[in-house]
């Protein structure tokens, strides 16, 4: 029999209904040290850890609203990105890192199944000036959102029949489904941005006459480099990857032959050879260096192998094979890895003897690509670099010319998405100050970090959880590959975080906190920190003084750290023994003791209390106390939540 | 300090001797050796207003005891309830109890708009006689109305201790119907008060008392029949008091029951089952042994010691007092459901093992809140058997043993 149920759900008489909703008191401990290495990682700053203690709750709204704030395509991020968050999380050290990306898919696609509201913060255009962006990819895109949340009018110029650039006419679409970039696109064009598809712009003086105020150019990176082999521009059959991918995308009609060999390492090669695959082909991948140099993604080259792609590493090809007119092979050589090159990879270097060739009838180069300048009109003034890019200030994103910038693939060379976005922030922020008649530079205060040294306690292994996967025989087509996860899954895999150094900053506990208590910024004036700690943890950061301490900040400047432990404390001669604490306790915290008399009083164990104050919720005789979990306080709750 | 010169007038504290026989009977100095109800008397004739801060305040149960141990008639419970009102209004409390929900539900019975559904417990055997919002016909017959308390808020919220208290209000009616009586019920009707008044809360006390007068008057009832013992106290004695007095005569169940014994007993076929074992094995046991605690309220504060034992006798139970009855009775541990303590808790468990002590199996009091606290009490997982008693509510086993 559990005898307390009553008090902690709702409190009902025959009469009267007091709802008590919250007797389960809120998490108040806060412990805020640095930021975590996930987010340290992720170009765009997302709240990792954030986010996942969320979604560990259950709090899935709330967690999105996380990553919208610093990601406007979270269901496209969610598939594609790269996440170089993972790479850096610490649970990597122990077994897998966190699932960050595929979490943040989780709750795209929560969304999607349960419908989303716009959020149409901020968005009235109060600001004056026209912005015109050329390109409609994730660079073109972030920017375009962001502006028009500041108040801009917004354009974006596309020259393809769809919007989305890279993300939908390279990425393919079992990777990235269409709905998806459809959704988030729309959801931007809600918003009031204007995107004009098929309209390619050919002149930028042209749109300053038509009353732009700033241009942004986010063209991307279109053009595929040459293999320069011989036979290359003697026999019919090669096609560029991004002239393959997208002619795909489009939905237009491609020819193939039944073998086909791609050249490169990258996700373009990867993607090319899986599309080939899924027009039914059969394909061999020719890369020149070993599969730890391969710059695609590891896991959609576990993924190539598997539906049973073949892939030559250490590979170059020498010739091109034709007969009349047409490619009937390619000559390869084998290559051993020698000293390392610029890139910092070990150069590939021919073994001698080593040639062989591979049957195809199509070879689909994938090795890199060069944005495509050839729609800028003769005798424009921008400043173009070695590598046919735009050369622009690093911070600003500005070109030598007032009022044009450009950002994303076509300032750095086919790159990523995630880059993209953050490009795409950083053009946003200047053009505002270009039109706001600010300096474009800002005066960037780098903010002042207290430094102390993560320290990961031991933790139990828990292998990731596992995204599912379409099985290899269904594959024949384009439907997405990966599954995502169910809400089980997600908030399992979330659990898994170690929450580096401590405080999420999702800001939930704020409005929670009674007496204010919770700041999240370091006070300017270094007077203090306050780190409420459970007790356990108190001479945790403290070295010695477990109380206070004085911690040097990145500037030399030392700043106080107050620590206050929270826990339940008795009062015992209000005590009366019930044990009602002792049941209820998820630590084991209080222990009835014996005064020898017959007569039993609780006593709270200080290391093992977590302070979370459900035992002064149950104590029927209020003689338990928390620092600021009071009685009067729950008192206040009931008298708040009475509705008669 | 003139603050206090009121209350040491009233309560008869100047006639103090300082000679400590309060503190050497009261349950809680016994336990607690920093209170002491002298030194607390001596400090207001020494005019200490730091008093109203200190916690020792609300320690009191307001058993009564000293009172009555007093030799110069000094009312010292009542001494220290004038006190806690001067204290409530500078904002001290003591600790509430179930984080003061008792509280609560009584100041949310002062909104005048409130509205209850108080009566849900009544089942179609029950006769009873509901007014409807307009006022009746003033006297038009001798009206009897039973005021039930707050017996169905403390049916739900002591779910947990599995007490059936309701039983105590639908015996009533059963007595009550028995005697030919239909009672008025009132829809209605708010918490007497009694507990705001004990803990300081006296202007919220005094908003209910009003309430419940203006509706008993709205009926026109020439009696108002109680069935706890602090209702009865609190209707009787502080109403006027404090208030206003009702137009009606205060009777409690036992003195209804103790009055119509021999028409209980023998009129018209009706009357006692000869008794038997209240347990449920059902085998006969016409000795059984009872034991019965005096409420504070019933017995020290309105002289009623002797009807319930005259009830129990009429029944064929073998009464076997405790040490500590009548008017040197140890109270049930708590009251006002305020500081309910490590004392309570000690002075509960001595008070049952009395009990036990006196060789029977079962305890009877005719007050809910002392069943409650002390089955509270034995609720834990750790008492000791022999502590354990069977507890049940007079009224009940009268309505029981009715054939
Ligand atoms: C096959 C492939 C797979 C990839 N996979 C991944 C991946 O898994 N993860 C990842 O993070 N990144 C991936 N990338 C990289 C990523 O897609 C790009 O880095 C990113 O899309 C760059 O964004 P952008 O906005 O700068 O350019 P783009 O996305 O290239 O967008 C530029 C747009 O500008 C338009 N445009 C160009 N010229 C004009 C003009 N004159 N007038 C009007 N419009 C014009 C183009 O049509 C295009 O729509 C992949 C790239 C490819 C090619
Ligand atoms: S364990 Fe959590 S907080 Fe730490 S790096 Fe990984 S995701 Fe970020
Ligand atoms: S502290 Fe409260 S809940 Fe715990 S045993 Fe004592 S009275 Fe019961
Ligand atoms: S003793 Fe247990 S229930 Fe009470 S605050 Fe500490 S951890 Fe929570
Ligand atoms: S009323 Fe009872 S508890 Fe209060 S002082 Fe007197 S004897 Fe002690
Ligand atoms: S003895 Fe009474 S007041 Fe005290 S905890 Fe038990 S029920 Fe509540």
């Amino acid at each position: 029999m559990k005898k307390i149920s009553h008090i902690q759900t709702a409190l009902e008489t025959k009469d009267i209904i007091l709802k008590f909703p919250k007797i389960t008191p809120i998490t108040y401990t806060v412990r805020k040290i640095n930021t975590s290495p996930c987010k340290d990682g992720c170009p765009i700053d997302t709240d990792v850890k954030a986010y996942l203690g969320l979604i560990a709750t259950g709090k899935f709204e709330k967690a999105l609203e996380i990553v919208k704030k610093d990601n406007p395509i979270p269901g496209i991020c969610g598939r594609i990105c790269v996440h170089p968050c993972e790479t850096e999380c610490t649970r990597d050290e122990i077994d897998q890192p966190l699932a960050i990306c595929a979490l943040k898919r989780f709750l795209a696609d929560y969304e999607l199944r349960h419908g989303s509201t716009p959020d149409l913060a901020g968005v009235k255009s109060t600001k004056k000036g026209k912005i015109a962006i050329i390109g409609s990819g994730p660079t073109g895109l972030t920017a375009a959102n962001d502006l028009i949340r500041l108040g801009y009018k917004v354009t974006v110029f596309e020259e393809l029949p769809v919007a989305g650039g890279m993300l939908y006419t390279g990425i393919p679409e079992y990777r990235l489904p269409r709905n998806i970039i459809k959704t988030e696109v729309n959801a931007i064009k809600e918003l009031g941005v204007a995107i004009k598809t098929r309209t390619k712009i050919k002149s930028l003086s042209k749109l300053r006459k038509q009353g732009y105020d700033a241009i942004f150019i986010a063209v991307g990176a279109h053009k595929g480099l040459k293999l320069r082999v011989p036979g290359e521009d003697e026999f019919k059959g090669f096609l560029d990857c991004i002239t393959f991918l997208r002619a795909v995308s489009l939905g237009k009609k491609v020819k193939i032959g039944k073998k086909v060999i791609v050249i490169g390492g990258g996700n373009a090669a990867i993607d090319s050879a899986r599309t080939a695959f899924r027009l039914g082909s059969s394909v061999h991948i020719v890369y020149r260096r070993s599969r730890k140099e391969m710059p695609a993604n590891a896991w959609e080259i576990e993924e190539a192998e598997r539906e049973g792609i073949k892939i030559h590493y250490l590979a170059s090809p020498l010739k091109i094979l034709g007969e009349n007119g047409k490619v009937v092979g390619m000559e390869c050589i084998q290559n051993k890895l020698g000293k390392p090159d610029s890139s910092g990879r070990r150069r590939p270097v021919p073994i001698k003897g080593s040639e062989f060739n591979i049957e195809t009838e199509t070879i689909i180069p994938a090795i890199s690509q060069e944005p495509d300048l050839s729609w800028l009109p003769a005798g424009h003034k921008l400043k173009i670099s070695k590598w046919n890019s735009f050369e622009v200030d690093e911070d600003t994103l500005a070109t030598n010319v007032k009022g044009i910038f450009a950002g994303g693939d076509c300032v750095t060379g086919p790159k990523t998405v995630i880059e993209a976005i953050a490009a795409g922030h950083k053009a946003a922020k200047s053009i505002d100050r270009y039109l706001q008649r600010k300096p474009l530079k800002e005066e960037t205060k780098v903010n002042e970090r207290v430094e102390f040294e993560v320290v990961i306690e031991p933790k139990e292994k828990k292998e990731r959880v596992y995204m599912p996967h379409l099985s290899i025989k269904n594959r024949k087509n384009f439907k997405e590959v990966e599954l995502g996860f169910k809400e089980k899954m997600a908030i399992e895999e979330a659990k898994r975080c170690l929450k580096c150094g401590f405080c999420a900053e999702c800001s939930e506990c704020m409005p929670d906190c009674e007496k204010s208590l919770v700041s999240l910024s370091i006070p300017e004036e270094p007077s203090g920190i306050l780190l409420r700690v459970p007790l356990d943890q108190r001479e945790f950061p403290l070295n010695g003084n477990p109380l206070q301490g004085k911690f040097s900040l990145a500037g030399g400047k030392k700043v106080t750290v107050i620590v206050e432990p929270i826990t339940a404390q008795v009062r015992s001669e209000l005590c009366r023994g019930c044990g009602d604490c002792e049941e209820i306790c998820e630590y084991s915290a209080p222990k009835l003791q014996d005064q020898g008399n017959g007569v039993f009083i609780s006593k709270i164990d200080e290391i093992g209390c977590k302070g979370c104050g459900i035992c002064a919720s149950v104590c029927p005789s209020g003689a338990i106390t928390l620092n600021h979990f009071t009685n009067k306080y729950i008192e206040t709750l009931i008298k708040h939540s009475t509705r008669l | 300090m003139t603050q206090f010169q009121d209350i040491i007038k009233r309560t008869k504290a100047y006639l103090c001797l300082d000679c400590g026989k309060c503190t050497s009977v009261c349950p809680i100095s016994i336990l607690n050796e920093n209170y002491t109800p002298r030194l607390l008397v001596n400090k207001v004739l020494r005019g200490d207003i730091d008093l109203l801060n200190d916690e020792l305040l609300w320690s009191c149960i307001s058993c009564g005891l000293c009172y009555e141990r007093c030799e110069s008639d000094v009312k010292f419970h009542e001494f220290i309830r004038d006190l806690r009102i001067e204290a409530y209004k500078i904002g001290k409390t003591g600790v509430y109890a179930h984080h003061g929900t008792m509280q609560s539900i009584m100041r949310m019975m002062t909104r005048p708009d409130l509205k209850q559904n108080r009566l849900d417990w009544l089942t179609k055997d029950l006769k009873v006689k509901i007014p409807k919002s307009e006022i009746r016909n003033p006297k038009s017959d001798s009206l009897t109305l039973y005021f039930v308390g707050c017996l169905p808020y403390f049916d739900s919220f002591f779910s947990n201790l599995q007490l059936n208290i309701l039983q105590i209000a639908k015996s009533t009616i059963k007595i009550l119907n028995h005697l030919g009586i239909e009672p008025v019920i009132m829809p209605n009707e708010r918490c007497c008060g009694h507990d705001l008044l004990w803990t300081g809360d006296i202007e919220n006390f005094k908003k209910l008392a009003q309430h419940n007068i203006a509706e008993i008057n709205k009926t026109g009832a020439e009696k108002v029949l109680v069935s706890c013992p602090e209702c009865y106290v609190t209707l009787k004695e502080y109403y006027p008091e404090y208030v206003a007095p009702l137009n009606a005569e205060i009777i409690h169940i036992s003195e209804l029951i103790a009055e119509n014994l021999p028409e209980l007993k023998n009129n018209g076929g009706t009357g006692f089952q000869p008794v038997k074992t209240h347990s449920q094995d059902g085998c006969a046991n016409s000795s059984l042994k009872v034991t019965y605690q005096d409420p504070c309220r019933l017995g020290r504060f309105s002289n009623i010691y002797e009807q319930p034992r005259q009830i129990i006798d009429a029944m064929g139970f073998k009464l076997k007092e405790m040490d500590k009855n009548r008017k040197s009775a140890i109270c049930c541990g708590t009251s006002g459901w305020m500081n309910c303590s490590t004392y309570s808790k000690q002075i509960q468990l001595a008070r049952l093992k009395e009990a036990k002590n006196t060789g029977a199996d079962l305890l009877i009091t005719s007050c809910p809140k002392c069943q409650i606290h002390f089955k509270c009490a034995m609720s834990d997982k750790n008492i000791d058997k022999k502590t354990k008693i069977e507890i049940q509510d007079l009224t009940t086993l009268v309505a029981n043993q009715l054939k």
